[in-house]
């Protein structure tokens, strides 16, 4: 504490040389100056620390001895400002800049998410982004309670959400559940999830609805959860069993007959963007992308797992012109037939699953494309459980 | 009145209304801390002041600390503070 009210009212570090130094600290001290860190270098040699103030009443004491003082250093506040008043531009450059740091401390510049483990990063980043929790954002437009609301809705995988805002930084806290809890423990029935044909039926609890062969629609009761106990009593509970049906599920792909391929004409630019925020500076001309080829690269910068909101990408344009070239029929077919599978994959087919497979092509009607149609056959457990 | 009887006199004050002779007798006060740090305060003036040895004046007499590498890291008419490897301390 002494040091730091030293350090506000500043203070020198002088060099006393010369015969009878005790003497002269005597004096000092008579005139009630304090000093401090008194070093004797050598014989006639002694460095003190002293307040500014009462270096000015050394000056008297010096008269009529062969004591020399030099100052080695001045420390402290007043030394600083009067630097500062040197140099007014400085001055005014630090202060702009502490308050640009004060004006940056209302946004949020870092986000950090702990406790996932199984939730995909992007849906959540996605979730956040869109409940208005991003780098960039007025930290005070942010409603933690609402986010932890709205991410427990929409993931239902977490038990717990947290949104601790400290700072320019948020932490999200998530807590997944052990497993998911299903719901089926009151009473219910199991009803078909989809159309098909009955082929197994197995009742563990409830009444079955259908038999073997038994055709169904989706929505279809197939067990109900009432039944009769051991003594003819009448129960309700929740129904349980396995019902596996043949289902058939279709799906539709397109191949182009022609296709426009881009040819480079030599012509090649470059641009860069620099990102803070949701704010993006772009150094350079862009160009449109009916012409052009675009390649990105970018660099983020990282602090551990933050995200920290500041990028800088290099986009090279390529200039091209489109030619049409014609694709052979197999290969849009072939094409027409992935899109057809990735539709089915899309429903929740399994290809170990497929009984059997139909496909039929057709030319789209432009005679541009070949349409494929793919209809699998597929043995499925249809029984879903809701309550009553 | 002569000093001796003068300080008899305070000394028997001190002791009848119990308070701190040092301050009534204007007595030298030494506090040591290990053998690092040592604090003389009410005294009379720096006598001698080198790394291994620091005299002082006292109304008892000449306080003299010895050892080495020693430094007055505080100097003010009542009192000084040295830090360093104190061995002796001694009034003569």
């Amino acid at each position: 504490m002494t040091s730091l009210w030293m350090w506000w009212q500043g203070y020198v570090t002088v060099r006393l040389r010369g015969p009878g130094l005790e003497r002269l600290l005597n004096k000092m001290a008579e005139l009630d100056i304090v000093l401090q860190r008194v070093r004797r270098l050598t014989g006639d040699v002694v460095i003190i620390r002293l307040k500014v103030k009462d270096f000015r009443l050394l000056r008297p004491l010096l008269w009529g001895t062969q004591i020399n003082v030099s100052i080695l250093d001045k420390h402290g506040a007043p030394f600083l400002l009067g630097r500062f008043r040197l140099r007014a531009f400085l001055a005014i450059g630090l202060m702009l800049s502490l308050l640009f740091v004060m004006y940056l401390s209302n946004f949020i510049w870092f986000i950090e998410v702990g406790g996932s483990q199984t939730l995909p990063m992007e849906a959540l980043k996605g979730a956040v982004w869109d409940l208005g929790l991003r780098a960039g954002v007025v930290r005070s437009t942010i409603e933690p309670r609402a986010i932890e609301a709205e991410l427990l809705k929409r993931f239902p995988v977490l038990a717990w959400a947290q949104i601790r805002v400290k700072g320019v930084k948020v932490d999200i806290l998530l807590t997944e559940r052990d497993g998911l809890e299903s719901g089926d423990t009151g009473p219910g029935h199991l009803y078909a999830a989809s159309d098909g044909v009955v082929t197994e039926i197995l009742v563990l609890r409830g009444t079955a609805h259908v038999r073997d062969g038994s055709t169904v629609r989706k929505g279809d009761m197939l067990i109900s959860g009432e039944y009769y106990d051991a003594w003819g009593q009448k129960q309700f509970g929740a129904a349980q069993g396995v019902v596996k049906a043949r289902v058939w599920y279709e799906g539709i792909g397109e191949g182009a007959l022609a296709k426009w391929e881009p040819v480079p004409t030599g012509r090649n630019h470059r641009q860069y963007a620099f990102t803070i925020g949701s704010i993006t500076i772009p150094i350079g001309k862009s160009y449109p992308r009916n012409t052009h080829l675009r390649s990105d690269q970018e660099w983020h910068l990282s602090l551990g797992r933050a995200l920290v909101p500041l990028r800088l990408a290099k986009i090279d344009y390529q200039e091209v012109e489109y030619i049409k070239v014609l694709v052979p029929r197999e290969e849009a077919e072939k094409t027409a037939y992935v899109h057809a599978w990735e539709s089915l994959l899309q429903q929740g087919v399994r290809e170990e699953q497929v009984l059997k497979e139909r496909q039929t092509v057709d030319f789209m009607a432009d005679g541009n494309g070949i349409r494929v149609t793919v209809q699998v056959e597929v043995l499925d457990d249809i029984g879903l459980f809701f309550t009553h | 009145m002569r000093p001796a009887v003068n300080q008899t006199l305070k000394r028997k004050l001190a002791h009848t209304l119990d308070l701190p002779s040092a301050i009534l007798l204007d007595q030298a006060t030494i506090h040591l801390l290990g053998d690092s740090e040592a604090k003389i305060v009410n005294h009379q003036g720096l006598v001698q002041y080198t790394s291994a040895c620091i005299n002082a004046q006292s109304a008892q007499g000449m306080i003299e600390v010895v050892g080495s590498a020693m430094e007055i890291v505080s100097f003010s008419s009542s009192e000084i503070r040295i830090v360093g490897k104190i061995r002796q301390v001694m009034l003569k």
